[in-house]
């Protein structure tokens, strides 16, 4: 029998809801204030009140893979150069978590991954260390320079970049239906061992929202995307400016054959899937750890808040036809 | 009454008084659209959600074949209705078709996923009552629940 692909891809939408480990996720929390208030510990007045950022806090996050993301924001005056900053934080992380966690370098983040505990639960907690662009002016403006430990893209010779992670949060505020197909195109590239980069099928898929008139059923809506990408990513002009530094051109990231073959799996996925609609499940796949636990939610009203029926406040003004 | 919808197999309660209250409501905007917040309440086991009351909004705009609602001043009310020691809850939206069937739109369709995705919304599965009229009489109604980008009817048993 044939796969409703909507129904299909509904399923895989709930069962990589971060719902599903609450228990895992509060560990998640737990680590991250600590981390947090340690950094505030250290540095005191050099910093300040560091942010959650990262899918998580874009309610883009897919339960398979994710970490929790803090960003400390440095003042100007608290050290000469990025480098040194970003050495310091490094040193000071290293030092405190080496006997419990991996501590390490990433390309603009230091990374912890804390040693599984009794569950076998791994614990990761990346940490961006910015510094304000501007004296006394990050409260106003957001605006922060990252150290770049390693190549991104055409910044392969900066040892820099300025960014507004606020502004990255902010570009996918309220966008619901984007939120959706980011997620599961994120479902794809992680069960299918992409490499592409989440903020690139983030941005991109904004824009395929803000460029097509994409409406219809879940698939419609995704297939959509995967055609826009499918006809616009190998075009010269093509662009995906950063929210957070219109400088930043996050199409650049990928190179022009890498672009070439992503417009052809695009192709292949879209294809393969119409002529077989079963083909779906192997593309976005259910998954199975939780997929009883929605069968078991059959019969019951669905709440976000486990089993504690919560207030819910319309906040927004709605069309009906 | 009470009706089920076969796809959640989950039940939904009302008074006959409740549907009369939201015949008044459409009549008196008719030949425009009105509508507002459905107010209720879940049993126990979420296995049944019993309709109480409507809300009207605040502020709307009203046409033939359109109805905004505004959530202007809806907060208070709701967490008023919440601290009840009956608690009663913003369980989903009702609106008129003058004229037409009760059969929901696209329109309909897109705002109650963009409902059930927001953050302040901690219901899975928002109701949505579409009441057709005409210039004399209440034709039909229908009540929806929504699920995963789709909207399911309820049916009696």
């Amino acid at each position: 029998m044939a796969t409703d692909k909507t129904q299909h891809l509904q399923q895989v939408l709930e069962t990589h809801r971060m719902a599903h480990i609450e228990k895992l996720l509060d560990k998640y929390k737990e680590k991250r204030q600590e981390v947090k208030e340690a950094l505030e510990e250290n540095y005191k007045d050099k910093i300040y009140n560091p942010i959650n950022s990262g899918s998580y806090a874009k309610h883009t996050a897919i339960n398979i893979k994710f970490d929790l993301d803090i960003v400390v924001p440095f003042k100007r005056n608290s050290f000469d150069t990025l480098e040194e900053m970003f050495n310091d934080v490094f040193d000071f992380l290293y030092e405190k978590y080496k006997d419990v966690a991996e501590v390490r370098k990433q390309k603009v983040s230091i990374g912890i991954i804390f040693d599984a505990d009794d569950n076998g639960d791994e614990i990761n907690i990346d940490v961006v260390v910015g510094r304000e662009l501007n004296q006394d002016q990050y409260t106003e403006d957001r605006n922060l320079n990252l150290f770049v430990n390693s190549q991104y893209g055409l910044l392969d010779e900066k040892t820099y970049i300025q960014t507004n992670i606020q502004a990255q949060i902010d570009h996918i505020k309220g966008k619901n239906n984007e939120r959706s197909i980011i997620r599961l195109l994120k479902i794809w590239k992680t069960t299918n061992n992409e490499s592409y980069k989440s903020f690139f099928l983030e941005l991109i898929t904004i824009k395929a929202f803000d460029k097509e008139s994409i409406s219809g059923n879940l698939w419609d809506k995704l297939k959509s995307v995967m055609e826009y990408i499918k006809e616009n990513i190998t075009k010269d002009n093509f662009t995906l400016k950063d929210p957070g530094n219109t400088n930043n051109d996050v199409a650049d990231t990928l190179e022009d054959w890498e672009k070439a073959n992503l417009s052809n799996k695009m192709s292949n996925m879209i294809s393969n899937i119409e002529n077989n609609s079963d083909n779906i499940k192997t593309y976005f796949p259910i998954n199975e750890e939780f997929k009883e636990e929605e069968d078991e939610n059959k019969g019951q009203y669905g709440l976000k808040d486990a089993s504690i029926v919560a207030p819910s406040i319309p906040n927004k003004s709605q069309q009906f036809g | 009454m009470k009706i089920i919808n076969s796809h959640k197999n989950v039940s939904l309660e009302y008074e006959e008084d409740l549907i009369l209250k939201i015949e008044s409501l459409a009549f008196k905007h008719y030949p425009n659209e009105f509508g507002g917040f459905l107010i209720g309440y879940y049993s126990d086991d979420l296995k049944t959600l019993v309709l109480t009351d409507v809300l009207s909004p605040n502020e709307y705009k009203s046409h033939r074949v359109l109805f905004e609602r505004s959530a202007e001043g809806i907060k208070e009310k709701l967490l008023e209705l919440f601290n009840l020691n009956e608690k009663r809850y913003y369980v989903g939206e009702w609106h008129s078709h003058p004229d037409a069937s009760s059969m929901y739109s696209l329109t309909d369709l897109n705002a109650m996923q963009s409902i059930a995705e927001s953050e302040t919304i901690r219901i899975k599965n928002p109701i949505l009552l579409i009441v057709s009229i005409n210039n004399q009489k209440l034709k039909n109604y229908t009540f929806y629940l929504y699920d995963n980008n789709t909207l399911f009817e309820y049916g009696r048993k």
